[in-house]
């Protein structure tokens, strides 16, 4: 669950990236921030994982609200939350199995518990047979599906992706897309931002729709043609 | 209890320390490995470290050396007293027996001119001179006093001066006098080397910390992901406390075999120097205890510099 109540954010000496910006995504839900280009998208995900801190407003994740989060408590946070970067921000000089281990080492889960929980997650996003070797003998689509291994290998309540599919061609993003809704279906709130509309309006959910750091649209999944 | 009746937190908490146990050992092996993946760099440091901790141990060295030669030299501090040439054999032995009634003196033993020759021939080089000398031997008789033992070096003196006064007396020639000097000197030494070991030490420190604060930066993108992922900052820092250890107790070992190199190359002279002393030199060795102290020391050390910096590296890291 996410919640945003009349939240703004201004970076120092900037303009308001976000204004006064109140919307919800329920538990289990599946929902698409779009707009173009500095209307806000990334800021709106760095404020949930807690990279920025609104200037005003309030979010609420999982029931916490940010604002009590202080230094020391986003680690914490962030173990919850499942994050897929445009650019994969994997490890490139350990394994496709370390990297999506990483998560797990983090948060002191046990090797035998470790090794299986990666083995199924790599399975899910069908790239098991290259857990032996290294991010940069696979192509830009695979280690974008290795990226969201490693975000969902934690069985995270909260998935935030920001512009996932940025860097894919067509064919790609659409089976990436794919893969986040198949996360929705067991239970993960998922968040997605992009401005790729064609790409959204394929998926048929929840479409909130930014400019200049104002809500102007939220559109639900049946209404989305 | 059985391990399904154990309540949940006690044994997640157990899963935990086990994970925590776990990356310790992680971080102990890649940070090793880190290190011998730039051997070079590493080397360096670890030279750097080896040879700025390895000086004070030399001067240790020197100072235990010439301690012990003291201690061996000084060990029966005696007052020779040198008299007039012109006086004979029998006023030397009555001055003798008149200065071994004193309270102040243990004993007193004479030394004729031909005595004092025949010493002087056995040192190095002087063979030569003392058989041009045969004849006409120009040596006075000499008197070694010896104090009587734990007398203070207020009452030696005052012996001395008494000695100073006879009528008989030319020289008087105080070897407690030297051994004074020498402890004191001694003492100067010691204060250096402690002080010169703290600078050396924080010289250490600075060196380990500059190089972990070249690894941090190397390495931030990494670091930028781990924290993203929710790893904690001991988490993050763990590796690099480690390459601190490395690097400290490598640097220290390094610095415990060359001060042994040092006391193995100088073990010919100082025997060569024993034996002209009539094997009375006991020089001294390192403790085996500092030479495993100085690792252990270093690894410490090597660990608070390594906190310190990455403390301040990623204080902004968020
Ligand atoms: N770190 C920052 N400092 C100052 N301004 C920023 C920063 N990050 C983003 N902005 C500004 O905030 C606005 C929103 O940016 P962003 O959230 O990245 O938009 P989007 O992801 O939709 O392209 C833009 O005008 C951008 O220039
Ligand atoms: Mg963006």
């Amino acid at each position: 669950m996410i919640r945003f109540d009349q939240v703004s954010k201004r970076y120092e000496g900037g303009h308001e990236a976000l204004s006064q910006l109140s919307f919800e995504v329920a538990a289990g839900e599946m929902a698409f921030v779009t707009g173009h280009s500095g209307a806000g998208k990334s800021t709106l995900l760095k404020l949930i994982a807690l990279i920025e801190r609104p200037s005003h407003g309030q979010i609420v994740v999982e029931g916490q609200s940010l604002a009590k989060v202080g230094r020391g408590g986003i680690p914490k946070l962030r173990r919850r939350l499942g994050m897929v970067f445009q650019d994969h921000r994997l490890l490139m000089d350990r394994t496709v199995f370390a990297n999506v281990e990483l998560p797990l080492t983090i948060g002191g889960i046990a090797p035998a518990e470790r090794s299986r929980r990666v083995r199924a997650a790599l399975e899910k996003v069908g790239l098991l047979a290259y857990e032996r070797q290294l991010p940069d003998s696979l192509s830009t689509g695979e280690q974008q599906r290795v990226g969201i291994a490693r975000a969902i290998v934690a069985r995270p309540a909260v998935l935030i992706a920001d512009e996932p599919t940025g860097n894919l061609d067509p064919q790609l993003a659409v089976e990436i897309m794919g893969l986040f809704a198949e996360f929705q279906d067991i239970g993960t709130t998922v968040l997605v931002a992009s401005h790729d509309l064609p790409l959204i309006k394929r998926m048929h959910k929840r479409v909130v729709v930014l400019d200049h750091g104002r809500l102007v649209a939220d559109i639900p999944g049946e209404e989305v043609l | 209890m059985t391990e399904k009746a154990a309540p949940r937190s006690e044994r997640s908490q157990a899963r935990r320390f086990a994970g925590w146990r776990e990356h310790h050992g992680w971080s102990a092996a890649a940070s090793l490995r880190r290190l011998g993946g730039r051997p070079l760099g590493t080397l360096m440091t670890v030279a750097v470290l080896g040879l700025a901790l390895a000086l004070p141990l030399a001067f240790y060295l020197l100072l235990a050396n010439v301690q012990s030669m003291g201690n061996a030299l000084g060990q029966n501090p005696a007052v020779s007293v040198f008299l007039k040439t012109d006086q004979a054999g029998a006023q030397a032995n009555l001055l003798a027996g008149e200065l071994r009634g004193r309270a102040d003196v243990a004993a007193v033993t004479v030394k004729t001119p031909q005595q004092g020759l025949d010493e002087l021939a056995t040192l190095q080089g002087f063979s030569g001179a003392v058989h041009a000398l045969d004849d006409a031997n120009p040596l006075p008789w000499v008197l070694v006093v010896q104090p009587r033992t734990g007398l203070d070096a207020a009452a030696v003196d005052k012996l001395v001066e008494s000695l100073r006064g006879e009528r008989a007396v030319d020289l008087v020639q105080d070897s407690s006098q030297w051994r004074q000097r020498l402890d004191a000197l001694l003492d100067v030494g010691h204060r250096a080397v402690l002080v010169l070991a703290g600078l050396l030490a924080l010289a250490a420190l600075l060196v380990v910390g500059n190089t972990v604060r070249t690894d941090i930066a190397s390495r931030s993108e990494e670091i930028g992901v781990l924290m993203l992922l929710g790893a904690s900052r001991a988490f993050v820092r763990r590796p690099y406390l480690y390459a601190g250890i490395w690097y400290g107790l490598f640097g220290g070992v390094l610095a415990s075999l060359l001060a042994m190199a040092i006391e193995l190359a100088l073990a010919g002279p100082a025997a060569e120097l024993d034996r002209a002393y009539g094997g009375r030199l006991m020089l001294g060795a390192l403790p085996w205890w500092l030479l495993l102290a100085v690792p252990l020391a270093a690894a410490v050390l090597g660990w608070v510099g390594a906190r310190l910096v990455s403390a301040w590296q990623l204080r902004k890291a968020a």
